[in-house]
């Protein structure tokens, strides 16, 4: 493979609350290459949020507090950056989507002022009727009907689907290197939740930005993402590509995760749900952080003791679980008991 | 917007009319008219009933109000009691004297407000967080006349002791204010400590509002995704989050304006400034209903103004009320 874009390296964030230091982002790495489209999975608390905006430093501070690590782009980590060189990559090389739309944009201020002022903050040289065009261009792009008219309406005016287009438009409208959208879609109403992902596609394809898509619907993950990172507790479990994770998930968390995926050939069951709560990440259990809900470890001593590290089982593949040779006789078990068989659904769909 | 501010003209005439039916009566029923004309030495009781006749005093308290409407209705005030001069002509002058004192004391109140309530919420916890909060809460519970004697105290001292007078300690205008820009400057120096005895208050009360709504807005989803474009900090806190946080502010602000009114009857007492509030308290105890009925319904206008006021404000910074 090609040199990744954007590298996080052994991120730590925490947080103190008056109930202890949350250690929200515990050690996380992951990658981005140029042009593909990288989705985060995991329960929610999982630290997937905190990890993206870590990456351009958004986390409030305090009570927030990255600890350390490296993340890298482009040969320059971006931890180093002084302010106005943070200032400078912040929706211009890297791009956020937020989740809500609701309030993401600014109540007082109109839409397209708010999508132009982040092209004329990156280049000077852009005056305001320049930028007036090029945010209608914009707004055309991401599919807002009228959108000469529209430029000049306020939030409110826009339906929750549009703003999240308004959103896109304004994540890309600095050609951005890396795109990140956190759950662009789950605030939405159930019916546009499509149309949004597929004008966050097209904006893709448009930019060519390497994306980082986060998202708790693992039926989001198959149809938009190249490769997928899955968090537990602060932790990155297991990486792989689409392909890898839907048919050989080398973690029990997938595997849970997948089992509880609703699928058209048994379709009323949610099968085999994950027992138990996400854990604290106040007082992370001890060991794996899966082992009191896994039931592969089986109450292996070795699984409460100690933390497995995350372990490259290939190109681009990697499982931080013990006994992560055990996966395909814990696959087979539950296919033969669950009559099915894993990623089968995915495949019909593509 | 236009019919909207119409609307509410409409609306408050009624108010008007009922509060002023109100304390008419109130007044009426609380003292006795003529006891200031009773006092007057050489006064035969012929004089009094004489008076008392042609004013009216025996009618029905509705039929003396109605008459009183009359009068408004003609562009007057009726006149005072004891001397048959107009009541109008004097409340004019006071009105001028106190918007200027009040006016002024409220801008720069609330420009001081914002910057104190912006920074401190920038900088929470910080030592000057902490200091500001400590000084409002003074400001806050402390009375004005008393930081208004305090001030006079300091300001005699200082002449006692080095022969300078910063500031005078009354009146509006020194003996020879001069014309034009001189007067403005003597006019200004003279406002200067009633101002900031009326100020102190307002100055803690709205740098309260701001610093919570500006903490409210810094954590909001919307600055995120400022920061998140790439804007430069001032304009963050300039365009995005300020703008946000000054509706509240303003409004209570607006609102606030007949507290500052009333704030100016022991001000203006204190100073010796001929303005609304040291007329009311000498009015009030002259038992002449009439002035005591100018000076309220003028008061109750002009509150009534400044809600209006706060309201096309509130409409004209957040584009989400809409008036129709
Ligand atoms: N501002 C904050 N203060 C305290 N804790 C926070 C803050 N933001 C996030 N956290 C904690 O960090 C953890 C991870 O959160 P997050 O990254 O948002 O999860 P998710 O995977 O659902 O996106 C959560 O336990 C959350 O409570
Ligand atoms: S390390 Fe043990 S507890 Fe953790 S996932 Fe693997 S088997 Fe389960
Ligand atoms: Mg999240």
């Amino acid at each position: 493979m090609t040199e990744p874009l954007l590298s996080i390296r052994d991120l730590v964030t925490e947080f103190s609350t008056p109930d202890g230091v949350v250690h929200a982002v515990d050690g996380v790495s992951y990658d981005v290459f140029p042009g593909e489209t990288v989705g985060v999975v995991g329960e929610s608390g999982s630290g997937k949020s905190v990890t993206v905006m870590s990456i351009l430093r958004l986390i409030p501070e305090p009570p927030g507090r990255i600890a350390r690590g490296e993340i890298m782009l482009e040969g320059r980590n971006l931890l180093e950056l002084d302010d106005d060189e943070l200032r400078a990559v912040r929706g211009k090389d890297i791009a956020m989507v937020f989740q809500d739309p609701m309030t993401s944009l600014n109540p007082v201020l109109t839409v397209g002022s708010q999508i132009a002022e982040a092209i004329t903050t990156h280049d000077s040289k852009v005056n305001d009727a320049e930028a007036r065009r090029r945010t209608v261009e914009l707004l055309e792009l991401v599919g807002v009907p009228n959108a000469a008219a529209r430029f000049g309406q306020y939030p409110h005016e826009y339906s929750g689907g549009m703003r999240q287009r308004a959103m896109i438009a304004m994540a890309i409208a600095n050609q951005p290197k890396i795109l990140i959208a956190d759950e662009p879609t789950t605030a939405l109403d159930v019916t546009i939740q499509a149309q949004v992902l597929n004008v966050l596609a097209k904006a893709q394809k448009e930019t060519n930005a390497g994306t980082i898509l986060i998202t708790h619907d693992l039926g989001v993950i198959a149809e938009m993402a190249d490769r997928v990172v899955v968090m537990y507790g602060g932790r990155v479990v297991e990486t792989g590509t689409v392909d890898d994770i839907f048919h050989n998930p080398t973690h029990p968390y997938t595997l849970g995760l997948l089992s509880s995926l609703p699928r058209s050939d048994r379709q009323l069951e949610r099968l085999e749900p994950i027992p138990g709560q996400p854990p604290s990440l106040i007082n992370l259990p001890k060991g794996c952080a899966f082992h009191p809900r896994c039931r592969m470890s089986a109450g292996r001593d070795v699984c409460r003791t100690e933390v497995p590290e995350l372990v490259q089982l290939g190109e681009g593949r990697a499982s931080a679980c013990h006994f992560h040779e055990e996966l395909p006789e814990e696959i087979a078990r539950i296919e033969a008991a669950m009559g099915l068989e894993f990623g089968a659904d995915e495949q019909e769909g593509e | 917007m236009l019919t909207y501010a119409l609307r509410r003209t409409l609306i408050s005439i009624p108010i008007i009319i009922l509060a002023t039916f109100l304390t008419f009566g109130i007044i009426s029923i609380s003292g006795d008219p003529l006891q200031e004309i009773r006092q007057l030495p050489n006064i035969t009781q012929e004089q009094i009933d004489n008076v008392r006749e042609s004013r009216g005093l025996d009618d029905p308290v509705t039929v003396q109000y109605l008459r009183w409407v009359e009068n408004i209705a003609q562009g007057s005030f009726g006149e005072y009691m004891i001397s048959p001069r107009a009541i109008w002509p004097d409340i004019q002058r006071v009105l001028g004297n106190t918007m200027q004192l009040v006016i002024a004391a409220e801008i720069i109140a609330f420009v001081l407000a914002v910057f104190l309530g912006v920074m401190s919420a920038k900088r929470q916890y910080s030592l000057f967080d902490y200091t500001t909060t400590t000084i409002s809460f003074i400001g806050y519970s402390f009375p004005s006349f008393l930081f208004a004697l305090f001030l006079q105290v300091a300001v005699v001292q200082i002449f006692v002791r080095t022969g300078v007078r910063i500031f005078p300690i009354g009146n509006l205008s020194s003996a020879n204010p001069g014309t034009g820009l001189s007067f403005l400057i003597d006019r200004i120096w003279h406002l200067i400590l009633p101002m900031a005895s009326l100020a102190i208050f307002s100055v803690a009360s709205y740098s309260r509002y701001m610093r919570a709504s500006m903490l409210e807005v810094i954590n909001s989803d919307y600055v995120r995704t400022a920061r998140a474009k790439g804007l430069p900090e001032r304009t963050i806190t300039t365009r995005h989050a300020m703008r946000n946080a000054l509706i509240p502010t303003l409004t209570v602000a607006a609102l606030s304006f007949g507290t500052l009114l009333g704030g100016t009857i022991i001000i203006e007492t204190v100073f010796g400034l001929d303005g609304m509030g040291r007329y009311f308290f000498q009015q009030l105890g002259r038992r002449d209903p009439y002035p005591l009925m100018a000076w309220l319904t003028i008061v109750a206008i002009v509150i009534v103004i400044f809600n209006l006021i706060a309201d096309l404000l509130y409409g004209y910074l957040d584009p989400r009320i809409r008036y129709d």
